[in-house]
């Protein structure tokens, strides 16, 4: 049971980095629908990278580093040409699927390298993704820095009125998830499961950008909803653990899903905005120009 | 910024005509091109005799051509099924969870009509062949049908909804097909049932009839769009829907009709894939690579400027790259994935020049000062 | 020294002002824009402790030289002095560093933060890690001496309209404003908010504040708070006067250069059947709150039913109702003895009803399209103009091309794209769309907001045109003038509620005003 548990807060972890990286710039107005591609291609080079030089630290450092390269390009795209963030997304989405393919295509096969160290079957990086959802809510709701964060995501024409640069903010935000969701997909290709095939996150991209619709925008929520959500996925790894022959377990995959589209019904009706305001920041995905 | 005597300047553009976007596309196409020969040039091939090897495969080889063709028509339906919702302002980013439903109703069609069970029984194509058409629309239709009637009636954001339903139809098929689901075929290899011969699909000019499904659908969209009241009304619906709701175009069946017909599009790229083209009949195995072929809809519907028109030869264009490229990849022994690589960069390459259609560099000689 | 040291020390190099300073100066102020001068050689001067009010109509340049003064443009021509010493603004920011503060009528404020927050952000004292505590001591100090009243804590959203200028006051405050420039500071406020704020103002002005409120048309409010009148007209200053000297009517010869006809010629037309009837109505608003409470009235055959009322009090919730946009929660209307309660906007369109809505460019037309697909928007449904679903493109052309040449609109021809008209040209465009279809209702919501003298003047005509016509009209107007000349009956609307039905001419300008305010209940009912 304890073995159960600790692979599925392993899975959550991943969740949490990659979606904690999706929640920080689209609480900044920039919606990222890449973040697919970013973690593959964080994934993809740490992998080759950890596996070429035999450390672990050399591969997630050369992870985060794309991710964030990866994230400028993005931002270049979306803030300084203002373009539509779907289709930029897209974009980073099918290049890091493109270019990861043909790139890691000669590396396929598992690591080969020593596990990182675990407790008692947990992953020290659930611990960093914990510290991580803290230091998120720190920065959010008792810093400057996060404040403007939120006011460029929320209005930002209002913001740069106030003295704020906006796109500079921006930026921040954008470089900063992504480098946590390069560090994402490295913890999935150098801990979670370190075998590299094409397309081996089989859309665990998508499902952490579920996650921040599911999370409304709230760092503990999401934490909550990781830890969900990667139960759910280890309980589609072997559902005999806990429901035996209940349901396939591909059925079981498609939960996370299915309760991302519930939630997001759930926000958009009256009832829930006339409570709680629009959890949704209000200039998310659209291109902010300068008056 | 000044260079010489000139000053460049970026300057607003309201309006952008065909012609112009067929330019910044071209060009667009070209320097990917351009960006892709490092890869080639990284493997120690000539670009040039690379492309020539992918043009003349895709375009002139007698095994390659009707590939290319095949590939067009899936490509020009998504592209249509992607359209369709776009020209109401809704993202359709879901076809490939739609193409995916489409294929599954048409298997269960051929399933109800004892097709996996005896797959050489001679079942009549006047029948079952249409039947699997609409088995097609409709599953790709009720897929479709969610994030249009979640944006109709709760304005839940399409985008999101359909990315899920991708993912959630993704491990739908994977139950169907693998792990001794309903479809699955004898192989053993996780794939679907395959079609018995009575029921492939009919050839025309040596290809499946469904191109000129493809061709007609591509042609009838446009004089909806120019011409039809209820064309007007989606575009109306697209450009303003405040407006749209002022001149009594509902906002709940516009989002629900055009989904509906997008997902019933893509439903029928569905059935083409996988039950018309030639050599497949079947759910094929790689189904994994779901982030595959759909999306060129997107990028040819937005090169396009969302004219079913205009689709028509940028999808023969990258049905012939993504077939040649994966040729060249065997023929000039290329690392694998060259094809992938290229729809990465050109995806890249089309999204900075989605910028031209809205800023247009202008020079200007500055006036000496006398 | 760091960026962040160098922030904490205070950045506004204020100099101290004496009561009677003058605190900023502009002079030749011209600003051109293709094929108008918004402001031509402006020369204005506001001094500490004076209420300097800017009277214009729409389209006089008001909101260009507001826009100059906080850095939002850059002028041609002209200087612009504070405390004495010439500055050029490149952004809003320059001003504010400068001490100058704006109020703003679109409200720059973030609906999803705190009160508190709005006030902080971008603060140039507001550290790294903020100190929201001190923070709100600070701002409540500011809020006691001004007599201000808010829950710091509350988020904007929440707030009403005047709350939210308050917080955009106490922003410009807390920031260290000496010159504060209020846009249209009363138009979103009911008269009791207003006598309030006239009243922190006044406190302001004893602190040596200089205020420089700019108003269109509301010369009551410019005859009892101001010290000083500057008046535009075109781009060009027509009046500097003493407001001790100033009467309303000598105001308003400044402001439109000839003697202003406050009433239009009355038409009187026999009262018919009743076209629109509405019995106990309630619907509520996108926040979730009822915002229409159990209204009855009807509208007749040539008659016009004026609803006045601040903004915020219902009205557009009424006329959304009505026009079937927005739900029913209960109550009935009838059209033409029609039960139509539950029926569509496309429904109620072909049953007779036509709609003029408030919001010109984002509901009543499309800027993107064409003239002739924007008449479209009125007619693709009629059988006239369509066939198997095929439009006719032809006819609906043609009918354009009528609509142009009839109400003189100004523009090349009917493919001119709906965004490059002026907006009483497009007024004009909406309004013979919906007069062509002959409708027995029309709802005219906010007919001539924001249109010059000339356009408003040309579309209070054809309401008349219309009424004598025989169709039944439901005006709903923030101008209580223009309610009282055009209307024959008015009902004062106050937080979703009719405060009465009066027939024009029994109630005093006063006694609707009061009712508009919630004050009085139902002087005479019908």
């Amino acid at each position: 049971m304890w073995d159960f548990i600790a692979r599925s807060l392993n899975a959550s972890t991943i969740f949490t980095i990659a979606a904690l990286g999706e929640l920080i710039e689209q609480r900044a107005g920039i919606l990222n629908v890449g973040i697919e591609g970013v973690m593959l291609f964080g994934a993809t080079l740490g992998f080759i990278v950890a596996k070429t030089t035999g450390s672990y630290l050399l591969g997630f450092l050369a992870a985060i580093t794309i991710g964030g390269l990866i994230a400028l390009l993005y931002g270049f795209f979306t803030i300084t040409l203002g373009g539509n963030q779907v289709v930029n997304g897209m974009g980073i989405w099918i290049l890091g699927f493109g270019l990861t393919a043909y790139v890691g295509y000669p590396y396929t096969g598992p690591l080969g390298m020593d596990r990182i160290t675990d407790f008692f079957g947990l992953s020290p990086f659930f611990f960093v993704g914990v510290a991580l959802i803290i230091v998120t809510w720190w920065v959010f709701s008792k810093t400057s820095l996060g404040l403007k964060m939120r006011s460029v995501g929320e209005n930002p024409s209002v913001a740069e009125v106030s003295g704020i640069n906006v796109n500079r903010t921006r930026y921040l935000s954008v470089i900063t998830s992504g480098m946590l969701m390069g560090l994402a997909g490295a913890i999935y290709s150098l801990n979670y499961n370190p075998v590299w095939s094409i397309n081996f996150l089989m859309g665990w991209g998508f499902l952490a950008l579920a996650l921040v619709f599911f999370s409304m925008w709230n760092s503990f929520i999401l934490l909550g909803g990781s830890i969900l959500f990667g139960t759910l996925w280890q309980l589609s790894l072997n559902p005999e653990l806990v429901l035996p022959g209940v349901l396939s377990r591909y059925i079981w995959r498609t939960v996370p899903f299915a309760m991302t589209i519930i939630v997001l019904v759930l926000m958009s009706t009256k009832w829930f905005s006339s409570r709680w305001g629009a959890a949704k920041p209000e200039a998310l995905g659209l291109p902010y120009e300068k008056e | 910024m000044k260079l010489g005597s000139y000053e460049v300047k970026l300057e607003k553009k309201l309006k952008v005509t065909g012609w112009e976007a067929a330019a910044i596309s071209i060009l667009a196409i070209l320097i990917a091109l351009v960006l892709v020969s490092f890869i080639f040039l990284q493997a120690k091939v000539n670009p040039l005799i690379g492309y020539k090897e992918i043009f003349s495969f895709a375009f002139t080889n007698k095994f390659g051509l009707p590939l290319t063709i095949n590939r067009s028509i899936f490509i020009l339906l998504c592209t249509c099924a992607f359209i369709v919702p776009m020209k109401a302002g809704l993202w359709n980013i879901g076809m490939a969870g739609q193409l995916y439903a489409g294929a599954l109703g048409a298997f269960a069609v051929a399933f109800a009509f004892g097709a996996k069970e005896s797959p050489n029984s001679t079942l009549s194509p006047g029948i079952v062949i249409p039947l699997m058409m609409v088995g097609a629309m409709l599953g790709g239709a009720l897929i479709g049908a969610i994030p249009g009637f979640l944006k109709g009636s709760f304005n839940t954001n399409e985008i999101v909804v359909t990315m899920m339903l991708n993912s959630i139809t993704f491990w739908l098929v994977a139950y169907m097909i693998k792990d001794g689901g309903p479809f699955m075929g004898g192989g053993g290899e996780g794939e679907g049932y395959k079609l018995p011969e009575s029921i492939f699909a009919p050839q025309i000019f040596g290809g499946p009839f469904t191109v000129l499904i493809a061709l007609g659908l591509a042609a009838f969209l446009y004089f909806i769009f120019t011409r039809f009241k209820i064309g007007y009304q989606i575009k109306t619906f697209g450009l303003s829907p405040t407006a749209a709701r002022y001149a009594g175009i509902s906002s709940f069946k516009i989002p629900l009709l055009v989904f509906i017909i997008g997902g019933l599009i893509a439903g029928l790229a569905g059935y083409h894939n996988f039950a018309a083209v030639p050599g497949v009949y079947k759910i094929t195995q790689n189904y994994g690579n779901y982030g595959d072929l759909s999306f060129y809809g997107i990028i040819c519907g937005l090169i396009s400027q969302q004219n079913p028109l205009a689709a028509i030869p940028i999808a023969l264009l990258f049905g012939g790259l993504t077939n040649g490229g994966r040729y060249v990849q065997g023929k000039l022994k290329l690392g694998f994935g060259i094809d992938y690589a290229l729809l990465g960069v050109l995806m890249i390459t089309l999204v900075f020049f989605q910028f031209f259609y809205r800023y247009k560099i202008v020079w200007k000689k500055i006036d000496k000062e006398v | 020294m760091t960026n962040q040291e160098r922030k904490r020390v205070d950045p506004l190099p204020m100099k101290e002002t004496k009561h009677g300073d003058t605190v900023l100066e502009a002079r030749g102020i011209t600003k051109r824009y293709p094929g108008v001068v918004a402001n031509d050689h402006i020369d204005f001067e506001i001094k500490a402790g004076e209420i300097h009010a800017i009277l214009g109509e729409n389209g006089a340049g008001k909101t260009t030289l507001m826009k100059i003064l906080f850095g939002l443009v850059q002028p041609d021509e002209g200087e612009i002095f504070v405390f004495g010493e010439k500055v050029n603004f490149k952004t809003p920011l320059d001003a504010i560093h400068l001490g100058i503060g704006m109020v703003h009528q679109d409200r720059k404020l973030i609906p999803a933060h705190s009160v508190l927050e709005n006030i902080i952000l971008g603060h140039p004292r507001a550290g790294n890690i903020l100190d929201l505590k001190t923070t709100a001591e600070e701002i409540t100090g500011l809020c006691d001496k001004y007599g201000f009243n808010l829950d710091l804590k509350a988020k904007v959203w929440q707030l009403s309209e005047g709350e939210k200028q308050v917080v955009e006051i106490l922003k410009a405050l807390y920031r260290g404003a000496k010159i504060l420039i209020l846009d249209e500071p009363t138009s979103a406020l009911a008269p009791p908010e207003i006598q309030k704020l006239l009243a922190s103002i006044k406190i302001m002005t004893g602190d040596d504040l200089a205020l420089v409120p700019f108003i269109t048309h509301k010369l009551p409010i410019v005859l009892t708070v101001s010290n000083r009148v500057t008046v535009l007209r075109r781009g060009k200053v027509t009046g500097r006067l003493q407001t001790k000297d100033a009467t309303e009517n000598s105001l308003a010869m400044e402001m439109v250069g000839r003697e202003v006809v406050f009433r239009l010629e009355r038409v009187e037309v026999d009262r018919g059947k009743p076209i629109l009837q509405v019995e106990n109505l309630s619907a509520i608003n996108d926040k979730g709150f009822q915002a229409l409470k159990d209204i009855s009235f009807s509208v007749h055959e040539g008659e016009i039913f004026g609803i006045a009322g601040v903004s915020g009090n219902g009205q557009q919730v009424l006329a959304e109702v009505l026009a079937g946009l927005r739900k029913v929660l209960r109550g009935k209307v009838l059209l033409e003895g029609i039960d139509v309660t539950h029926s569509s906007s496309l429904d109620k369109w072909l049953k007779g009803m036509g709609y003029i809505p408030s919001e010109r460019v984002n509901v009543g037309s499309i800027s993107d399209y064409s003239l002739v697909d924007n008449v479209l928007m009125n007619y693709y449904f009629d059988d006239e103009f369509s066939r198997w679903g095929i439009l006719d493109y032809k006819k609906i052309r043609k009918l354009t091309e009528e609509i142009i040449s009839e109400y003189g609109v100004a523009v090349p021809g009917p493919d001119t794209a709906a965004k490059s008209l002026s907006g009483g040209n497009l007024q004009k465009v909406i309004l013979a769309r919906v007069f062509t279809r002959k409708p027995r209702l029309i709802i005219a919501n906010l007919p001539t907001q924001g249109l010059d003298v000339g356009a408003t003047e040309f579309v209070q005509n054809k309401l008349l045109e219309a009424k004598k016509e025989g169709a039944g009209i439901l005006l709903i107007s923030e101008d209580l003038d223009e309610v009282l000349s055009l209307s024959d009956r008015v009902a004062p609307i106050y937080e979703g509620e009719f405060m009465g039905i009066i027939p024009v001419g029994q109630a005093s300008r006063e006694d609707i005003g009061a009712m508009m305010a919630g004050l009085k209940h139902r002087v005479a009912g019908i």
